[in-house]
């Protein structure tokens, strides 16, 4: 049946060797931690990617019951929370989740420094994996406003402070990320859409980038 | 431009001026391009700085407290004030320090310290300070930086009228 | 997938559809065969074993997730001024080194942009800032030692703030508020009111609201500016509903003596007999008679 499946859809589209490249390139024994325990050291960027799968998951099934709005924003967080079965496990995953993928992209990027792994040629690919620390902390801080709890909305208010004491543009960077003068209805549902949509899509393009150079490189030899 | 007239295009050098005819799609495919960007993405920049570029309101001033009852010593004084947010509209409860100068005018104070935007108070830790809990910001009575904060404390737009002071929308520090 | 044969299958062979090796290349082999050791497929023999690692991490994340729910505190309220800041906690260290005199006040460009924004540039900027060929970290000792030196600063600053947040907390004697939160929601339900939400809670309507006690003395004696002309609460509490809470003695002591910082002593400005009929009907104010 699936072969038949399969089949039918190679005759057509002949995807065999896109997956046949995926599957039989050969990983070096220096990155397998059953060769190497050491070589655990290896798997913190598909850990990273695994996790920010959980997030993207578990981000779009909170929408299901969030709303983006100062009076509802926080009852709506607490109900999906106490009163939908397994609340506390999907919003428990997205925000322990969120700590558990900046601790392994923070384990991935240092292990790429430390093996030397961003030299040539692969100077390009740490660049996109510096954008996506950026985006990732991104997504931190305005996922962080959310739920419209006293520590979200302080923590937002001093984060849009520090934003504004950048020299020159720091009022306007914080003006329009506020959207107004105050943190309000306006910056709730302008951290909505960032942490939802903006950041998410430049995540996505950046994480093809990032896995297509891989690919594209191979791992970095052993030391 | 029929066959024969494409390959004298080809072969000539580069003396002619006028434009290839490859050039000259490239160009108004780019050209096409760009309009097409800029004709969709140009209203959502616009419609995203919006905020930036909002009149903001003028405020209004606001009946806190008799005059007879400020001394020199600040005393905390919540009022409300109409705020618009968007779509939202709220009575928000606001707070003031106010006091008597040394030059025996009154002045009220914002309690939002200027470090980073916690709220300041009196007499926290020193009797003759505002102090800020979170990175221990230090103010003067006059609301003057001490510490930490780069500038000193905003302060009210201050009205006197009939015996009654009236707070109106917040300005930098005037008396430090 | 396509393992197996069949005789009736018209299969397209495309080769060996490992990437080709081309001749002229700078970019690694796509096969590690130029490497000593044993390298394997990818799928599945080598993702096998990054899928062991993945189950194990699920496994921790989830026992995690169940043993620890994620916190909220109270709705927020733009004017409470006794609340502390506290960032996440990736972003503690920048919020700390914000807090030095020569990365705030009038420094406060060399904090944003000198210690800030010029290293996570050079972060980013970085294989061409350490551009030769040797990979080892001992033999790169000054991209390394940067490196190390940050880590560092980085642990401590987060310490640091970690330290003084919590200073803060017991100096101030805070609970954080999704803490408190809890104790009360279990404490609520515990007394059979079901579950607490800060902000939602139902407050019972007036009993007997035409008494004198409230229609004239407690207006005389300006209870409601604090307590609210409903009794809803403002600056201090809602009262209605007080009697579940305190019995009649308590209220005739506190609105007698003062209590706490808000509430002021009513002694000399009400008669004792005043003060007796206003304990008296507040003790009445109970949800249940209310209903």
């Amino acid at each position: 049946m699936f072969k038949s499946m399969y089949n039918w859809i190679d005759e057509r589209l002949d995807i065999t060797p896109m997956w046949r490249d995926i599957a039989d390139h050969e990983v070096p024994e220096h990155v397998n931690p059953a060769h190497h325990f050491s070589a655990f050291v290896y798997c913190f960027g598909g850990l990273t990617f695994f996790i920010t799968v959980i997030q993207i998951l578990s981000g779009m099934f909170l929408t299901m019951y969030y709303v983006p709005d100062i009076i509802n924003a926080y009852y709506s967080v607490d109900y999906l929370q106490h009163q939908v079965a397994f609340g506390a496990i999907v919003r428990g995953m997205h925000h322990w989740g969120a700590s558990l993928v900046i601790v392994m992209m923070f384990l991935h990027t240092l292990r790429v420094f430390f093996t030397g792994s961003y030299k040539a040629p692969r100077e390009m690919n740490w660049i996109v994996g510096m954008l996506i620390f950026f985006v990732m902390l991104g997504l931190g801080f305005t996922g962080y406003l959310l739920p419209w709890d006293n520590k979200a909305y302080y923590a937002t208010k001093v984060g849009l402070e520090i934003a504004g004491s950048v020299p020159y543009l720091g009022d306007y960077i914080k003006e329009l990320m506020n959207g107004g003068t105050i943190v309000g209805a306006q910056t709730l549902t302008r951290f909505f859409a960032i942490h939802v949509f903006f950041l998410p899509g430049a995540l996505l393009a950046l994480l093809a980038g990032h896995f297509i150079m891989i690919r594209k490189q191979g791992i970095s030899g052993p030391l | 431009m029929d066959h024969n007239k494409q390959q004298d295009t080809a072969h000539a050098p580069a003396q002619r001026k006028e434009m290839t005819r490859r050039q000259f799609l490239s160009y108004t495919l780019g050209g096409a391009g760009a309009f097409m960007a800029g004709g969709a993405i140009l209203p959502m920049i616009r419609f995203a700085v919006d905020p930036i570029l909002q009149k903001k309101e003028k405020g209004n001033f606001v009946k806190v407290i008799e005059e007879s009852k400020v001394t020199s010593e600040p005393t905390e004084v919540k009022f409300k004030v109409h705020q618009v947010d968007g779509w939202y509209e709220s009575d928000p409860k606001l707070s003031a320090w106010i006091a008597k100068g040394d030059d025996g005018k009154i002045f009220a104070l914002s309690p939002v310290c200027k470090h980073l935007g916690c709220t300041v108070s009196w007499a926290a830790e020193s009797p003759t300070e505002y102090h800020c809990p979170c990175h221990g910001a230090r103010y003067t009575k006059d609301g003057k930086t001490l510490a930490v904060a780069p500038k000193s404390l905003d302060e009210y737009e201050v009205k006197l009228d009939n015996g009654w002071v009236y707070l109106g929308p917040i300005e930098p520090n005037t008396r430090a | 997938m396509a393992h197996k044969h069949d005789p009736n299958e018209k299969i397209v062979y495309v080769g060996d559809s490992r990437i080709r090796k081309r001749a002229k290349s700078n970019v690694s082999p796509p096969d590690y065969t130029a490497f000593p050791g044993k390298s394997e497929a990818f799928i599945p023999n080598f993702l096998l074993k990054e899928w062991m690692v993945g189950v194990v991490v699920l496994v921790g994340f989830l026992v995690l997730v169940i043993a620890e729910p994620a916190p909220l505190g109270y709705p927020a309220d733009p004017l409470n001024s006794s609340f502390i800041p506290m960032p996440d906690w990736y972003f503690l260290f920048l919020y700390q080194l914000l807090k030095y005199p020569y990365a705030s006040g009038d420094y406060i460009v060399l904090g944003i942009l000198g210690l800030s924004g010029i290293p996570f540039i050079a972060l980013l900027l970085a294989p061409f800032l350490d551009t030769g060929k040797e990979r080892r970290f001992y033999r790169r000792p000054i991209a390394s030692s940067l490196m190390l030196v940050s880590l560092a600063a980085i642990a401590y600053l987060t310490w640091v703030s970690w330290d003084h947040y919590q200073h803060e907390l017991a100096k101030n004697g805070v609970i954080p508020e999704h803490i408190e939160r809890e104790i009360k929601n279990e404490e609520s339900i515990e007394k059979g009111l079901g579950r607490w939400v800060p902000g939602k809670e139902k407050i019972p309507a007036m009993v007997e609201a035409e008494d004198v006690a409230f229609t004239e003395t407690m207006t005389q004696a300006a209870c409601i500016t604090c307590h609210g002309s409903e009794l809803e609460g403002g600056v201090g509490p809602a009262l209605r509903g007080i009697g579940d809470a305190r019995s009649k003695e308590e209220l005739f002591d506190a609105i007698m003596n003062g209590k706490g910082e808000g509430m002021p002593p009513f002694k000399g400005t009400l008669t004792d007999d005043q003060i007796e009929k206003v304990a008296t009907w507040l003790s009445k104010q109970k949800a249940a008679a209310a209903e």
